[in-house]
């Protein structure tokens, strides 16, 4: 089943009296389950386009559906109720409230979808429990290392049940080591059903997709299928 | 529920920067409590002059000379006119038949003894033994003078409160002897405690037989009032019109002059007294509106700075999925609690220091329920009216935007 279908996207910013296009007709389609990387160069457009399928921004000219929904022409709270909903986001800096502990942080898209406290709870926790993160509920991010931030932020992600996990530059502010365990627990959420793009300029973190979008100048320039044997599966060796 | 969940994130964003949060309200706090100040005082003022009024009946009407001047001028006018003679009282009786009594009261200052202990610049009242039944005066202990006293002149005296804590500390006064302006006098009677006007103390008062003050102190600069009380409320004005006919004849005042004396009603001196308390309010408010103002400039700068500042918050907010509105409800419940809390803090102020003040010139006085509702009224008005702009620009904030801020 189609999850997301982008016909001809194209994304215009005006700089003072210069027309930038950072995308330049983009037509992708990604299933239901499919594990995704959109690659290429920093100015290549990805992040335009990760904003996009995101629903944090809408397209200049073109058409995207999410889950056969028409979304680039719905308004602010309409887009804010799709993201609330059906998309889980995944940030290079992590973008955790300070001042929240890691069980507020992860509550945050079910207070704004109006869960009651209780819900709240029992889905955060188990959230947190999916990121093996359940004994750090009560800290708050400065108190946790970065790749603990980064499950926090996965287990945010995760709670509301999105239809789409959307994670950008995921290791960008990790060591090698915390990179791969993000990466591994990213694999697993997919192995259990989820689908997710990941937006990066790190061909070892686009190794463990399905499926390799490059894109360059605003177009995309080739598509990748990844063989099962040279996906990046197996468990890091401890 | 969502609603809540938003409120309580307002208050915790408060709470990190409290000592911020409270500068902010200072602007209001001074703004609110200077109005409620204002408000309490004043209403404590008018109700004091009002009971002092309801002493004087609504059937019972005050000849004097001056009158109530509406300017300047007329007062200095008036200052000219002749002065009145004690015997218009009886005239009055005479002439009006639809008056019922009148009294004589001439008033002076004097220095009261007490073997050792004086007292100076009391109020000294020589007044006829009829006042007592035309003016409501409630006495502690004893009594007032008699019509015989009067007559005979007798050196008797009913004194006021504060000359019986001020010169009989412990002491029974009654059947003591006191000397006023070094003649002596018997106390024959306590008057009820009555508080104060302004900064004068009612209680610091000696009344004494008008006989006895015309023969002891009426080479003193003294003032006079005939008080006339009509048969009932409804015959007010006949009597009023009768007691001035007689007046302008034994004044022997031209039918086509004005009259050169005074009438003056407890409805009459209410009016003036509530125009001039309004146009105090509305000046005193005015001005302290100009803190409120700023207070509520305030309070927009630093919600600005807040928004500002949190702008990569709003965009976490905004990509999890909160709305315009629930951005917007979050800001502008900051700017609300702020306001509201410097709000009741100034209406704790304001009522304590409308208390000072009020015993400051001795009267009594509640805290005022309009007061308080009108305090809690303008700062919510202030946090709506200046948090609204700072919400809203949080509100509408591009979520990408707001992500990449710095």
């Amino acid at each position: 089943m189609m999850l997301i279908n982008t016909m001809e996207l194209w994304k215009t910013f005006e700089m003072g009296t210069v027309q930038v296009h950072a995308l330049q007709g983009v037509t992708i389609s990604i299933e239901k389950g499919e594990y995704v990387a959109i690659m290429g160069p920093s100015g290549s457009g990805k992040s335009t386009l990760m904003n996009l399928i995101g629903c944090l921004d809408t397209p200049t000219d073109g058409e995207y559906y999410l889950n056969s929904k028409l979304v680039s022409t719905m308004t602010d709270d309409e887009l804010a109720h799709i993201r609330n909903k059906e998309i889980g986001f995944v940030f290079q800096v992590f973008n955790l409230l300070p001042r929240a502990t890691a069980l507020h942080n992860v509550e945050l898209p079910l207070v704004y979808s109006g869960k009651s406290r209780s819900q709240r709870e029992t889905m955060a926790k188990r959230a947190l429990q999916q990121v093996d993160l359940a004994d750090r509920m009560s800290h708050r991010p400065s108190e946790l290392s970065g790749g603990q931030r980064q499950r926090v932020a996965i287990a945010r992600a995760l709670v509301n049940e999105p239809s789409l996990i959307l994670a950008d530059e995921p290791t960008g502010n990790l060591d090698s080591k915390t990179s791969l365990e993000i990466m591994d627990l990213l694999a697993r959420l997919h192995r259990s059903g989820n689908t997710i793009i990941v937006v990066t300029h790190d061909q070892e973190v686009a190794s463990f997709a399905e499926r390799i979008f490059y894109i360059r100048d605003g177009r995309i320039e080739k598509e990748k299928r990844i063989s099962k044997s040279d996906q990046v599966t197996s468990e890091p060796s401890q | 529920m969502i609603l809540w969940e938003i409120f309580k994130m307002s208050v915790g964003a408060l709470k990190v920067n409290r000592l911020r949060a409270f500068l902010t309200l200072l602007g209001v706090i001074i703004g609110v409590s200077s109005v409620i100040t204002i408000i309490s005082a004043l209403e404590g003022l008018s109700q004091s002059i009002r009971d002092e009024l309801n002493q004087l009946g609504p059937s019972t009407f005050i000849v004097n000379r001056i009158g109530m001047p509406m300017s300047e001028e007329e007062f200095f006018k008036a200052l000219k006119r002749r002065p009145l003679k004690y015997e218009y009282a009886d005239a009055i009786l005479d002439g009006c038949k639809d008056c019922e009594k009148t009294a004589v009261e001439s008033t002076t200052r004097g220095e009261i003894k007490y073997r050792n202990k004086k007292l100076r610049r009391a109020r000294l009242e020589g007044i006829t033994s009829s006042y007592i039944d035309i003016i409501n005066t409630e006495i502690a202990q004893g009594r007032f003078h008699t019509i015989d006293e009067d007559h005979t002149r007798s050196r008797v005296a009913l004194i006021g409160s504060t000359i019986q804590e001020e010169l009989f500390s412990g002491i029974d006064p009654i059947g003591k002897a006191i000397k006023i302006n070094n003649i002596k006098y018997r106390v024959i009677g306590i008057a009820k405690k009555q508080g104060a006007t302004f900064d004068e103390d009612a209680d610091k008062v000696v009344k004494i037989p008008h006989s006895a003050f015309v023969k002891d102190f009426v080479s003193r600069r003294f003032g006079m009032a005939i008080y006339v009380k009509a048969k009932s409320v409804e015959l007010l004005p006949d009597a009023m019109d009768q007691a001035r006919v007689v007046l302008r004849a034994y004044r022997h005042v031209p039918y086509n002059k004005d009259d050169d004396f005074g009438i003056i009603t407890a409805d009459a001196i209410m009016a003036i007294i509530n125009d001039v308390t309004r146009y105090i309010r509305f000046g005193l408010i005015g001005v302290s509106s100009i803190a409120l103002v700023v207070g509520g400039i305030i309070i927009m700068n630093i919600m600005m700075v807040s928004v500002t500042e949190r702008t990569r918050e709003i965009g976490i907010r905004k990509s999890v999925g909160a709305r315009q509105k629930d951005v917007l409800l979050q800001f502008l419940y900051e700017s609300l609690l702020l306001s509201l809390g410097g709000g009741i803090i100034g209406i704790a102020i304001g009522v304590i220091l409308g208390d000072v003040l009020i015993n400051l010139i001795k009267m009594d006085m509640t805290p005022s329920i309009f007061a308080i509702a009108v305090g809690l009224a303008i700062s919510t008005g202030t946090g709506l009216f200046f948090g609204i702009y700072p919400a809203m620009k949080a509100a509408r904030m591009q979520p990408v935007k707001a992500l990449s801020y710095e």
